[in-house]
């Protein structure tokens, strides 16, 4: 019975919107008609016939920029885990900044570097006595690189664990054996990481083809259609064209889902025989003076996704126009105080902070829950609530907010164009990432440790309050504060559930990038980047704190 | 032992503020097997993994055939791949995306051999560990002990004159790991290797290696022949580590008298010459016998407590001198509770440096 009612009530979240998905893209009569009165597949077709374009321009990117997210993850990881490269720990840590930075800030950063004309680049260049620009960031290849800086390091995680799960002496013994350090790399690292680095690059792949938000900003301008934004810009025509959106979202879902369980196919066979999930006891290479070069690739990369990016908003949003030129720089407050001041920014980042709040919290106490039934219960029928859970992780954002917009427009419950209906998407694309935090605290706590409180004569309740939970309160804190996170810097869904009367912040900060000056929009994304910095300190807090419990 | 292949000169490993290797010195001779026996953590294999250039000495000298590889007056450090030596890992680092086959020619092609001599040094490599029929399978196909003689074709099939082994039998079951310290030693006889080899098996170090070096927390506690070892154990942690003995109190009188804490008189053996601080004598376990012999150490006693291990008795038996263990033939079993006469040749008593 419960087992029956989770599934109900998660998979009316989860696949209900889907299944309204289908319905529409398959509507070929009035689109805004509901239930549709005339079906066919001319949507499907229209995309071969007037989007080819929009879909070459997918490809050429998304390949662009997994080859390079993949070629700078696999560079980064062998540096960081295989040599002995100075301030490694330390480094390793700043690999992660970027995806916090999120690929919308990190878009508007380069917009403001690499822009034509009044890009930072071009500025000085100018300064300098170049004629013309000699950087533009609106540009397919602009656009894959920073889809690469900011949402490829995904690709350095998956990369790198595979490394640290190889066992050393297989690298040594090549070198015992006379092999040259490159040699060795080419001829034994290389190959052995090789399923992780494939593995990698499906995932990476899959991730760039939806990817929104670096092609919403960077894209537009140039009029480079990517299908996420196109799929935006049919909604936003008169009247919108929720059919081709919908069959749009709908084929780029089942691409991506394709490749996903393709690449959990790949990793659940046992192409990894090195991988015996064992850890071993890192045994960097002895680079020499090399290491003083691998360090500066490390730290070039941490400039370009890090700290120009950022010192470029900073000194934007701290001028009246902006310029990288100091002489003629005007410094001023006034960007954040307007920001701050102007009724809709605040209320936006007022709702973002909210919904935050509100989703991590009740998210967190639900997720818990679902997490408890499927990896500790013996109900039946868990697998499948796994796996609906997981399910929003195969389909992009923007679709799935395309597919809750589509839904609930339709649903005759009134929520639609409120706060409610974005906490619910809210919490329904972070199911997957609340759960498997979750879970991975739970998986490491021992069985028998529960057990044994019962055999001592505790009851279930007294159980959980004196072992389960004071053992998951790190990792619930965890889960917490990335489903915050998550939140304040949300787009993808927010885009399309969106209301006049419930804004939030990211889509904000883009139509401010559309419709007012960078100084103002640097500002906000500072701010939201800002907010989502003091909760990744605190995570790291704990973070640390839970590894020592937990020794 | 007559040229020297392998020397190590007051070598120091730190990690850290931790001193792995304090003030190492030994040679190796050509064609010797020298053993590196101790508990884990007294430096044996950061020592060796120092030989091969895979860990970071910061004092001291290595040479390999009369070359220094590492000195830290000159501040040489020779790469690894550039010291010549082969090495057989405690893992086997068998790569897993190889055939056997090119794990054992992997040395021969980084030295460019000709494409028919590569062919039959693997062949010949192969065949010395009798794995020559395998060698088109997959390496991630092997089971252990198979893995063990891949490692071991590897390591030898580019002749090398310096063959390290990291506790190479340490995975094996008791069984498998008996058999290939068999192989082994005849391998390394036949060949002709020189070879350093570690380990914290003492029955193992005992059985196949001309000399062993006993070590503890990062210094040598003593070098010898295993004979040397067993028979005349130096200190009280040799004497507790190798084999098994029974440790008396009691302080010198003069060089070879020896007077225990209950006032037993024994005629001991010094290795060394005693300074008369020396607190301990060592009897091994199974140089004990329950009957007087002309000439040797009595001390009466009682059986406390008899185990029956199969190929040998151990007895627990209280005497003036405390509580002794002995090992027996299992023929001639005494009851609990029976008096003997413990008895002891002098030259089996060695008193134990302080």
């Amino acid at each position: 019975m419960t087992t029956l009612a989770v599934l109900l009530i998660v998979g009316f979240l989860v696949l209900l919107p889907m299944v309204f998905l289908v319905e529409e893209s398959l509507n070929v009569g009035d689109p805004m008609a509901f239930p549709p009165v005339e079906f066919g597949i001319a949507n499907y077709i229209a995309i071969f016939e007037e989007d080819l374009k929009t879909v070459w321009n997918t490809l050429i990117i998304a390949v662009m920029a997994t080859v390079m997210a993949i070629f700078i993850g696999f560079t980064l990881a062998w540096i960081l885990t295989r040599t002995n490269v100075p301030g490694r720990e330390k480094l390793e840590r700043l690999m992660e900044l970027p995806y916090y930075m999120t690929p919308l800030v990190g878009a508007l950063a380069w917009a403001v570097i690499a822009g034509p004309k009044s890009g930072f680049v071009n500025q000085l260049w100018k300064a300098v006595g170049g004629t013309g620009d000699i950087a533009d960031i609106y540009t397919h290849f602009g656009i894959a690189w920073v889809m690469a800086l900011f949402e490829g390091t995904v690709a350095f995680v998956m990369i790198s664990a595979s490394m640290k799960s190889m066992d050393p002496a297989l690298e040594e013994s090549a070198r015992v054996m006379g092999a040259s350090k490159l040699r060795t790399m080419l001829t034994v690292t290389l190959p052995l990481v090789m399923p992780g680095v494939l593995g990698a690059m499906l995932f990476v792949f899959a991730e760039m083809l939806g990817s929104f938000a670096a092609a919403l900003v960077l894209g537009i301008p140039g009029r480079i259609y990517v299908i996420t934004t196109a799929i935006w810009d049919s909604t936003l025509s008169y009247p919108p064209d929720y059919g081709r959106a919908s069959a749009m979202g709908l084929s780029l879902f089942v691409v991506m889902f394709l490749m996903l369980s393709f690449y959990r196919r790949m990793i659940r066979r046992g192409t990894f025989t090195t991988i015996s999930g064992k850890a071993f006891r890192p045994r960097p290479m002895e680079m020499g003076r090399l290491a003083w070069v691998l360090f500066s690739v490390c730290a070039l990369y941490v400039a370009l996704a890090v700290v120009f990016p950022i010192a470029a908003l900073l000194m934007t949003s701290l001028q009246r126009f902006a310029t990288v030129l100091l002489d003629q720089a005007q410094w001023t407050l006034a960007n954040y105080h307007t920001a701050l001041s102007l009724g809709p920014v605040r209320t936006a980042l007022f709702n973002s902070i909210m919904l935050g709040l509100g989703v991590a919290t009740v998210g967190v106490v639900i997720m818990a829950l679902l997490v408890w039934i499927i990896y500790r219960s013996q109900l039946r029928g868990r697998g499948a609530i796994e796996y609906l859970v997981m399910f929003p992780q195969a389909v992009p954002r923007l679709v799935f907010g395309l597919a809750l917009l589509w839904a609930w427009l339709n649903i005759p419950i009134g929520i639609y164009g409120t706060l409610w209906l974005l906490a619910l998407a809210y919490f329904t694309v972070m199911l997957p990432l609340g759960v498997r935090t979750l879970a991975g605290v739970v998986l490491q706590i021992d069985k028998s440790l529960e057990e044994c409180a019962r055999v001592c004569g505790a009851s279930w309740g007294y159980q959980m309050r004196t072992v389960t939970l004071p053992l998951l309160k790190p990792g619930i804190l965890a889960a917490w504060l990335l489903i915050f996170m998550a939140c304040v810097r949300e787009l993808g869904a927010s885009a399309f559930l969106m209301g006049p009367n419930a804004k939030v912040i990211a889509p904000s900060i883009v139509s401010a990038f559309a419709t007012s000056g960078t100084e103002l929009t640097a500002a906000m994304a500072l701010i939201q980047t800002f907010t989502v910095i003091v909760a990744l300190v605190i995570l790291f807090r704990v973070a640390r704190g839970m590894t020592k419990e937990l020794q | 032992m007559s040229e020297t292949r392998i020397e190590v000169k007051d070598l120091v490993v730190r990690y850290g503020d931790q001193v792995a290797v304090n003030g190492v010195s030994f040679t190796v001779g050509r064609g010797e097997h020298l053993t590196l026996l101790g508990p884990s953590g007294c430096g044996k294999t950061t020592t060796l993994r120092a030989i091969a250039g895979l860990e970071h000495p910061s004092g001291g000298r290595i040479s390999l055939e009369g070359r220094a590889v590492y000195d830290a007056a000159t501040r040489t450090n020779v790469q690894t791949e550039q010291r010549g030596v082969s090495m057989v890992f405690q893992s086997y680092a068998i790569w897993p995306h190889m055939s056997v086959f090119d794990n054992v020619a992997y040395g021969l092609r980084v030295r460019k051999q000709a494409q028919d001599a590569i062919k039959a040094n693997v062949e010949r490599a192969l065949n010395l560990v009798q794995m020559r029929h395998l060698a088109e399978r997959g390496a991630s196909k092997l089971s252990g002990g198979q893995q063990q003689r891949v490692a071991l074709a590897r390591a030898i099939a580019f002749s090398p004159t310096v063959v390290l082994f990291d506790e190479p039998l340490s995975n094996l079951d008791a069984k498998l790991r008996a058999e290939m310290r068999v192989e082994l030693r005849e391998l390394q006889r036949r060949l002709g290797i020189t070879s350093v080899y570690v380990t914290h098996d003492q029955e193992e170090a005992l059985a196949i290696s001309d000399r062993v070096i006993v070590m503890n927390v990062g210094v040598i506690e003593q070098i010898g022949t295993p004979e040397e070892i067993y028979n005349k154990p130096r200190s009280r942690f040799v004497a507790d580590f190798v084999g098994s003995a029974n440790l008396i109190k009691g302080k010198p009188a003069g060089d070879d008298t020896f007077v225990t804490e209950g006032g037993t008189v024994l005629r001991v053996m010094a290795p060394h010459k005693p300074h008369g601080n020396e607190t301990e004598v060592a009897v091994r376990t199974a140089y004990i016998g329950l009957e007087p012999m002309a000439g040797e150490n009595h001390v009466p006693g009682k059986v406390r407590q008899r185990l029956f291990h199969g190929d040998f008795v151990q007895y627990v038996i209280d005497s003036p001198v405390g509580a002794m263990i002995v090992r027996r033939p299992p023929t001639n079993l005494l009851p609990e509770g029976a008096d003997v006469t413990l008895s002891f040749s002098p030259e089996h008593c060695v008193l134990l440096e302080a």
